[in-house]
């Protein structure tokens, strides 16, 4: 693996790190919302917070494929965005038709995705975890 | 003019305006990766990721306003 290759995975493991955090989150609060809240609106915060990730991830797709150096990838682009914006968004628009949902319930779910990303790069800020990274890596040129 | 006739305007503007919106800030935010990624290809990575980060957050600002628009549609029939 050359040094390219390894800060590309690095920073896109940022969205990867996100995505496990946010799924850890999301069950434990899925298991308060049962005990506290009953089962439809647990499995409406469940299915808000999964439809989120999903989404995540195909953006994340969609953009590695067609905002990249080399190029479109034409084939690939039109197979996210084919699965994307019609399976996806139906997908979502039958989870808001399900009567049991309140949609409130699907955008708590799906706001903590959004809201655990804020929260990371507040906490990186903070903690001045980029400045460090910058002079350890400024230290190893040296 | 009652309350659910200017309902029944504001909302497909409301949904209209944020879409436009989106529609905009993705164009903008993308025009810029593409630009700063040809400066730097070295930081495409993270490029990328802050592209990712971006674009959901603007697609969330469209979805919050599709879902106000489905929570309040049924308030609008006559």
């Amino acid at each position: 693996m050359n040094q390219r290759e390894m800060k590309t995975e690095l920073d896109l493991s940022f969205i990867l790190r996100t995505l496990k955090t946010t799924g850890v989150v999301l069950l434990i609060g899925a298991a308060f919302g049962l005990y506290y809240l009953g089962p439809w609106p647990s499995l409406a915060f469940l299915s808000g917070g999964t439809w989120g990730m999903v989404n995540l991830i195909f953006i994340t797709g969609l953009v590695r494929v067609t905002i990249r150096p080399e190029g479109v990838d034409t084939q690939k682009a039109l197979g996210w965005a084919i699965i994307k914006f019609p399976l996806l968004y139906g997908a979502g628009y039958f989870l808001l038709k399900v009567p049991q949902f309140e949609p409130l319930h699907l955008l708590a779910g799906f706001s903590l995705l959004l809201l655990i990303i804020v929260l990371k790069v507040v906490g990186r800020a903070i903690l001045g975890l980029d400045e460090k990274q910058q002079q350890n890596q400024n230290f190893g040129q040296v | 003019m009652d309350y659910q006739s200017m309902l029944s305007w504001a909302l497909p503007i409301g949904v209209g305006v944020a879409a436009f919106g989106s529609a905009l800030g993705i164009g903008r935010a993308v025009g810029s990766a593409m630009e700063a990624m040809g400066r730097q290809p070295e930081a495409a990575g993270k490029i990328q990721t802050a592209m990712i980060v971006g674009a959901a957050f603007i697609e969330a600002l469209t979805l919050y306003a599709l879902l106000v628009f489905i929570m309040l549609q049924g308030k609008i029939g006559g």
